[in-house]
């Protein structure tokens, strides 16, 4: 499903963060990336999502080679992998409402008119209200913002899913409600999904198999130490 | 609900000064939109019997000297003063908002040749550039509001480009792209009603800046031709007698610009303060 | 001071911090109400960490703004938060709690410690501006001051010299604690001083703060990790919905026989090490509060009682379906 080939990036070509990391993910299977804070997971979480071109290597998703990141994949391919950010307040439109957060992909992919079912389909998924899908990100907390953030994450059935640190700000109910959503979704739809995070006990109980990250890193060097 | 807890300025001073500006605002704006139009009074009639006469119940704000009636050339004035910088402060607040998002949102090349030449720009005096701009045409509306225009909406790329980089990098944009959103989508989605606030308080804020401008010309000669008198022109007319000894011809016009760009400020200030203050509520959720 | 532990052994000191009753309302525009503390009792000994737990929303955090004298002008505060036996920090004013309060007499070790750090100046300009307000050293006492400052936070003195965005997480977070007990002050207060640190820092972060627990002071650490509770904590309060639903020793808590309170036990059995499974539905909204218990709702042992009275809150406890006592009666049920 996902391959990623002795990947090196970051934000500076002369000091990337990630230096010549491996990583494969099968169809279907879930992985999890184990990393201390600061290492550059989230900047291969990126590069895997296609949103973020790597300095070198090669990403290769569902057989076909990455030509391009950004606005340069091709649609298709850019709306194959799903992702969860670690902040649910930054990675929302704060004019959006809830509703129209998770419609946003519908609406940028010309499926206009399968908004009021598919969101009526995720919005209990996921635990939310109809009450709640009106409100604007200022008035939910965290935990529902997050759930927000997942349902449009799942809103175009992503094969492949990307959560990076989806759990980090959450408390262990949210947590474990996340995560059952997630599954669920897996197990209707065969998706595969790279868990990024540091929590070994949650990835461990999550994930098929779990990779440490200097374990698969040449430059482990340079990951940081508290 | 967060206002109460910024401790500086006091709600009750905020409110009055809301209010000042917007009853200065509002009777301006009436004053220069609906007088002319209803007043059966000419204000290019010459009276030389009663020229350079000083404030009196007949002429409020007294007469130039060729016994015009300064109130209703005021008015007349500012009318034209108002349109001309409404229309170049809005003119500027769109060329500097579509190059600032362009440059904030592409980044890399594009950005950095566009803020060079916002950089070189800005580095020559507004006010030597807009006359060199007045001079390429025949003195008219056009060529002030143009000059005004090419001459104000570098500020206005700096803020949004700032803006659309600062917005740009905040996941909800990655979330848009890996949900397939286009470039045009990102840009006029996500990137510019985030930055729509900023850019139109830039733009209130410009139009005094713009009135002054124009002012500035037309106190030079530059600006507006003599029958189109605005509040610029009249103060250049009034230089002369004001050496006499005559001080109301240039008082009142330069009141007339002061108070509503004092206004004016006064209620971008508030709108500032609207769409700064952070949202209390969010700490406790 | 003393580094027993047991609760019932310090019964007899003055708490270091006594609240008694706290409520915080926010007065919304609109006329709407936001009860985001209400009735909060508890108090910290000496030498004793007592961990407020809860997910994010429930109002833990308002309540430690409420503790510092922090909370934005449209709160309204009720009740009491003594403070040594003598300073009641609700009603104390703006002045003595600057003067004398906040850094002298309550230390804070904040959430996100890179932010609390100011970025322009090195972490040894930043230890020695807080010794020379907080304890008057001046002068070359200053220089030695600063490493022992340093040292009893582990901070390492080769860092000293760094600017905050030159460390790592870890150390940022060192050094904010080693300006949290210049003033050695009797009480440490913990807002979430975990999130975002990956479990072995947070480990770390937590032995550290326990550390300094051990030396006699309190400490009130805010956190919605229960992992890092576990570790650090003697007892624990639930927050649920801007009340506190029980308060318990931490080890019959975390282990046998478990939390009193069904929304506790669902807050545990949600750990991936337990069960992972989620307590259903969401909280209340703190703006529009059921008459009756905030839980009934999601709550396995609901009946007609629980959504039509609140339940008192006695004996540690708030739960019509255990008044008192330790174990909770349907505890068995449920696990039968």
């Amino acid at each position: 499903m996902l391959e990623l080939t002795r990947i090196t990036a970051g934000y500076d070509r002369r000091d990337p963060v990630v230096r010549e990391v491996s990583l494969h993910v099968a169809a279907g299977e879930a992985v999890g990336l184990l990393g201390p804070s600061g290492c550059g997971k989230s900047t291969l979480a990126k590069v895997a999502a296609l949103l973020h071109r790597p300095d070198a290597g090669t990403v290769t998703l569902d057989g076909t080679v990455v030509r391009g990141w950004r606005h340069r994949a091709p649609r298709e391919q850019r709306t194959a992998v799903g992702v969860v950010f670690q902040q649910p307040r930054l990675s929302a439109d704060p004019r959006l409402s809830l509703r129209e957060l998770i419609a946003q992909p519908l609406r940028s992919t010309g499926r206009r008119r399968d908004v009021p079912e598919r969101v009526a389909e995720l919005a209990p998924l996921v635990g939310l209200s109809e009450e709640l899908l009106e409100r604007r990100p200022h008035a939910v907390s965290d935990g529902q913002l997050q759930r927000a953030c997942l349902a449009r994450a799942l809103v175009l059935e992503p094969r492949l899913l990307i959560c990076d640190e989806m759990t980090a700000m959450l408390d262990a109910s949210t947590t474990a409600a996340l995560v059952a959503v997630v599954e669920r979704y897996r197990s209707e739809s065969g998706a595969a999904l790279l868990a990024v995070g540091h929590d070994r006990v949650l990835l461990e109980r999550w994930c098929d198999r779990t990779v440490r990250w200097g374990e698969r890193t040449a430059g482990s060097e340079r990951v940081a130490v508290g | 609900m967060a206002e109460t807890a910024l401790a500086l300025p006091g709600r009750t001073t905020r409110r009055v000064r809301i209010v000042t500006s917007a009853t200065i605002v509002i009777a301006v704006a009436l004053a220069v939109l609906v007088v002319p139009p209803l007043a059966q009074l000419d204000q290019q009639a010459v009276d030389l019997a009663n020229k350079l006469d000083p404030p009196s119940w007949a002429h409020p704000f007294g007469t130039d000297d060729v016994g015009r009636d300064l109130l209703l050339r005021c008015v007349y004035g500012l009318r034209v003063s108002l349109l001309v910088g409404l229309v170049a402060a809005l003119t500027a607040t769109v060329i500097g908002t579509a190059i600032g998002a362009l440059a904030g949102a592409f980044g890399g090349w594009t950005d950095r040749v566009v803020m060079r030449v916002v950089d070189a720009l800005s580095s020559v005096p507004h006010l030597l550039l807009g006359i060199f701009i007045v001079a390429m045409f025949r003195p008219g509306v056009w060529p002030v509001i143009i000059s005004v225009a090419l001459t104000h909406w570098l500020s206005t790329a700096r803020i949004v480009r700032s803006e659309v980089l600062s917005l740009r990098s905040r996941p909800f944009i990655d979330a848009a792209v890996s949900g397939g959103a286009s470039r045009t989508r990102v840009i006029v989605r996500h990137l510019l009603p985030g930055v729509l606030p900023q850019a139109g308080l830039a733009a209130v804020l410009m139009v005094p800046h713009a009135m002054w401008h124009e002012s500035a010309l037309s106190f030079l000669g530059l600006g507006l031709p003599a029958h189109q008198a605005s509040l610029g022109n009249l103060v250049q007319s009034a230089r002369g007698s004001l050496l006499a000894g005559d001080w109301w011809p240039t008082l009142f016009p330069g009141l007339f610009l002061i108070i509503p760009t004092l206004a004016l400020a006064g209620l971008a200030g508030a709108w500032r303060d609207r769409i700064n203050p952070r949202r209390k509520s969010e700490l406790m959720l | 001071m003393t580094s027993d532990h047991d609760p019932a052994a310090e019964g007899a000191e003055v708490p270091v911090l006594a609240v008694e009753n706290l409520s915080v309302r926010f007065r919304m525009r609109g006329g709407r109400d936001i009860a985001a503390v209400t009735d909060a009792r508890f108090s910290v000994a000496p030498g004793e960490c007592l961990a407020l737990v809860g997910e994010s929303g429930c109002g833990k955090s308002v309540l430690a703004s409420a503790l510092l004298g922090l909370l934005p002008g449209n709160a309204e505060t009720t009740g009491s938060a003594v403070l040594g036996g003598d300073t009641d920090l609700l009603t104390a004013d703006e002045r003595t709690l600057a003067r004398t309060v906040r850094g002298r007499r309550i230390g804070l070790v904040p959430q996100s410690p890179a932010a609390h750090l100011t970025p322009v100046r090195t972490v040894r300009a930043q230890v020695e501006e807080s010794l020379r307000e907080l304890t008057g050293v001046r002068g070359s006492a200053l220089g030695k001051a600063a490493l022992v400052a340093a040292a009893r936070a582990a901070f390492p003195e080769g860092h000293l010299d760094r600017y905050p965005h030159e460390l790592s997480g870890g150390l940022a977070q060192r050094a904010a604690t080693a300006l949290a007990l210049i003033g050695d002050a009797p009480l440490l207060l913990a807002d979430e001083p975990t999130t975002g640190l990956d479990r072995d820092l947070v480990e770390r972060t937590v032995d550290e703060l326990r550390r300094h627990t051990d030396e006699g002071r309190a400490l009130l650490i805010i956190t919605h990790d229960l992992a890092a509770a576990e570790r650090i904590a003697d007892r624990v309060a639930v927050m649920y919905a801007g009340r506190i639903v029980e308060i318990a020793d931490a080890a019959p808590f975390f282990g046998a026989p478990g939390p009193r309170h069904p929304y506790a036990r669902g807050l545990l059995d949600a750990l991936p090490e337990r069960d992972f499974a989620p307590i259903p539905g969401m909280p209340p909204e703190l703006g529009a509060l059921p008459d009756g218990c905030a839980f009934a709702a999601r709550c396995a042992y609901a009946d007609a009682r629980c959504t039509d009275e609140r339940p008192a809150f006695a004996s540690d406890l708030a739960c019509h379906h255990a008044p008192t006592g330790r174990t909770h009666p349907l505890k068995e049920a449920a696990d039968a």
